[in-house]
């Protein structure tokens, strides 16, 4: 303990409890901090009476339009103050409408997500493939592909949405390129930790046979990393599905624009129908991919 | 392909080989004719692999000539590759692609020879299969040839790697302690097949245990700190030769950082 070469490892240990320490005040701090900032502006309030706010929501809720397609008034009949019939509506034949309307919207919700995954892995792969440290890409064009990468993970596809649907107009493509924009950081990433982590004495196992560069890549590179792809694209498709239903928010299609639909008309009913149908396909696909997976490794 | 008994397989002329400043191996001379079986024997950070590393052309000597199987190093592009289809290797375990099956790794054995498409579509020829399933076979394995390697048990991968060491037939073998982190009766056996694979080629082995010595070898060679301490044959050999070799090994041993493979870039000229 008193000699010179402990104190070092010693000295060293004491500051990273302390440094800890620090952290863990500093953490505690911002959380105070931004806690008192809303209780400054007295914007933490729940509203004026959200336990009846919450029951009434929760009430309609528990009725999902799609119910009257089979429970629905068959003669529904609106009519003005004075008594006159003013139209008549049959409910089921128009849930079951919207039903067919949904139907389609999903898929187009599943076709944005899977061609936008698609178009993501595609344009990552090169820039992946430069910053994995391991392949020794030049410095330069690996800091820019890095850097290139770490932009488009900052950006969210909504924003990413928001500029496209200027520039491509409103529409499925607008949902595809921002959601392939924002993917391709993720997938860069995960690529290139794929291709680190390669084990390097298979490289040298066939390398030592005497293979040729393409021979090393398909035998010992390309079964390596070729399940972690497909497992990673597995991954990140599953998100980019979850992604694409509000893709619809700012006018890309899909379920979105019926949940923006929903919400404006107070229709809390078809939201709830919505809301199902998304949970169905995600975590349909999730078991799915899921299942891929755990078959992969 | 068969060479003559008086053929040289190895030739090393004041060669070193230096990391971080410092001389780590160092030979001044060492001749291995064709087909001898021989043993490399000493402490850890001796410079055993070091000395196979070089003969195989996965490092460069900081200086000397190094002559295997009458190429003269460094060699690269196709001549290397030309010389490492000629050199079979068995490592310290791992060595083998862990996501393929035993048969596909044995196949690999063959890819010096395998030119073209098929080299990389891993589309063996059915000649090649049953060399390979043969070869399997030979290790007792045949019953494991659709298995991945990383399901097999230590000793069952190096079964494997002897198998494709058959399947690559070459004229020089150089194993790097084949039988590390195996048990007594796996350690025999791997020796046994390994001797077995090295008929009409030549063997040169690092051994730690001194048991097995005569399994693997009819000369053995001792280094210590990175310089050849004896050359013996087998029954010349005693105990205390090989108790030099480790004396003051905790002395000698100072923590020296060994550089990455020099060539650890995938992309890069090996």
């Amino acid at each position: 303990m008193t000699n010179a070469g402990a104190a070092a490892p010693r000295g060293r240990h004491a500051t990273g409890r302390l440094g800890f320490l620090v952290l863990a005040l500093a953490y505690a701090l911002l959380i105070a901090l931004a806690l008192g900032s809303l209780v400054a502006d007295d914007e933490l309030s729940l509203g004026r009476n959200p336990l009846a706010n919450l029951a009434k929501t929760a009430a309609e809720f528990a009725r999902p339009s799609f119910l009257d397609v089979w429970f629905g008034e068959p003669r529904l009949e609106y009519r003005s103050d004075d008594g006159s019939l003013l139209r008549v509506e049959d409910r089921r034949a128009v849930e079951a409408g919207y039903l067919r309307q949904l139907a389609h919207a999903t898929w187009i919700t599943f076709v944005i997500g899977t061609l936008g995954s698609l178009l993501g892995a595609l344009l990552a792969l090169p820039l992946g493939l430069l910053t994995a440290r391991n392949l020794g890409a030049p410095r330069p064009l690996a800091l820019a592909a890095k850097a290139t990468l770490d932009t488009c993970r900052a950006i969210h596809t909504l924003v990413f949405g928001l500029v496209l649907v200027g520039i491509v107009g409103l529409g499925p493509t607008a949902g595809i390129l921002a959601i392939a924009l924002h993917s391709m950081g993720s997938y860069g990433k995960l690529f290139a930790e794929a291709v680190e982590t390669l084990d390097m004495q298979a490289v040298d196992a066939v390398r030592a046979v005497g293979a040729g560069p393409a021979q090393v890549f398909f035998n010992a590179v390309w079964p390596a990393v070729l399940p972690q792809f497909v497992s990673q694209h597995l991954y990140l498709w599953e998100y980019n599905i979850r992604d694409s239903t509000v893709l619809g928010l700012i006018g890309a299609g899909g379920l979105g624009l019926l949940i923006t639909e929903a919400t404006a008309l107070f229709q809390w009913g078809r939201l709830a129908t919505l809301l199902i149908v998304v949970v169905l396909l995600v975590s349909a696909f999730d078991a799915l991919s899921r299942r891929i997976r755990a078959a992969l490794l | 392909m068969k060479v003559g008994a008086g053929d040289t397989a190895i030739e090393l002329r004041n060669v070193a080989w230096t990391a971080g400043g410092r001389r780590l191996l160092h030979v001044e001379q060492l001749r291995i004719a064709a087909g001898e079986r021989v043993a490399i024997v000493g402490a850890n950070g001796a410079g055993k692999s070091t000395l196979l590393r070089l003969l195989a052309g996965f490092t460069l000597p900081a200086s000397g000539d190094i002559e295997v199987l009458g190429r003269r190093l460094p060699l690269c592009g196709a001549a290397l590759r030309g010389l490492r289809t000629d050199v079979g290797q068995v490592l310290q375990g791992l060595h083998l692609v862990q996501r393929l099956t035993a048969l596909d790794n044995v196949l690999i054995g063959a890819l010096g020879r395998i030119g073209g498409w098929r080299g990389w579509a891993r589309w063996h020829t059915a000649d090649d299969i049953a060399e390979a399933m043969a070869a399997l076979e030979r290790v007792g394995l045949a019953a494991h040839a659709a298995a991945r390697v990383d399901r097999l048990s230590g000793g069952e991968r190096q079964k494997v790697a002897i198998a494709r060491l058959l399947m690559q037939r070459p004229r020089l073998i150089l194993a790097d302690e084949p039988t590390a982190a195996l048990d007594p009766r796996a350690a025999e056996e791997i020796c046994k097949l390994l001797a077995a694979a090295a008929q009409g080629a030549t063997l040169v082995a690092v051994v730690h245990n001194p048991a097995l010595l005569p399994r693997l070898a009819e000369r053995v060679i001792g280094i210590r700190e990175g310089c050849i301490a004896f050359d013996l044959p087998l029954p010349h050999v005693g105990p205390e030769d090989l108790a030099a070799l480790y004396r003051n090994a905790t002395e000698a041993m100072a923590p020296v950082v060994v550089p990455e493979l020099a060539d650890s870039c995938l992309l890069g000229e090996y």
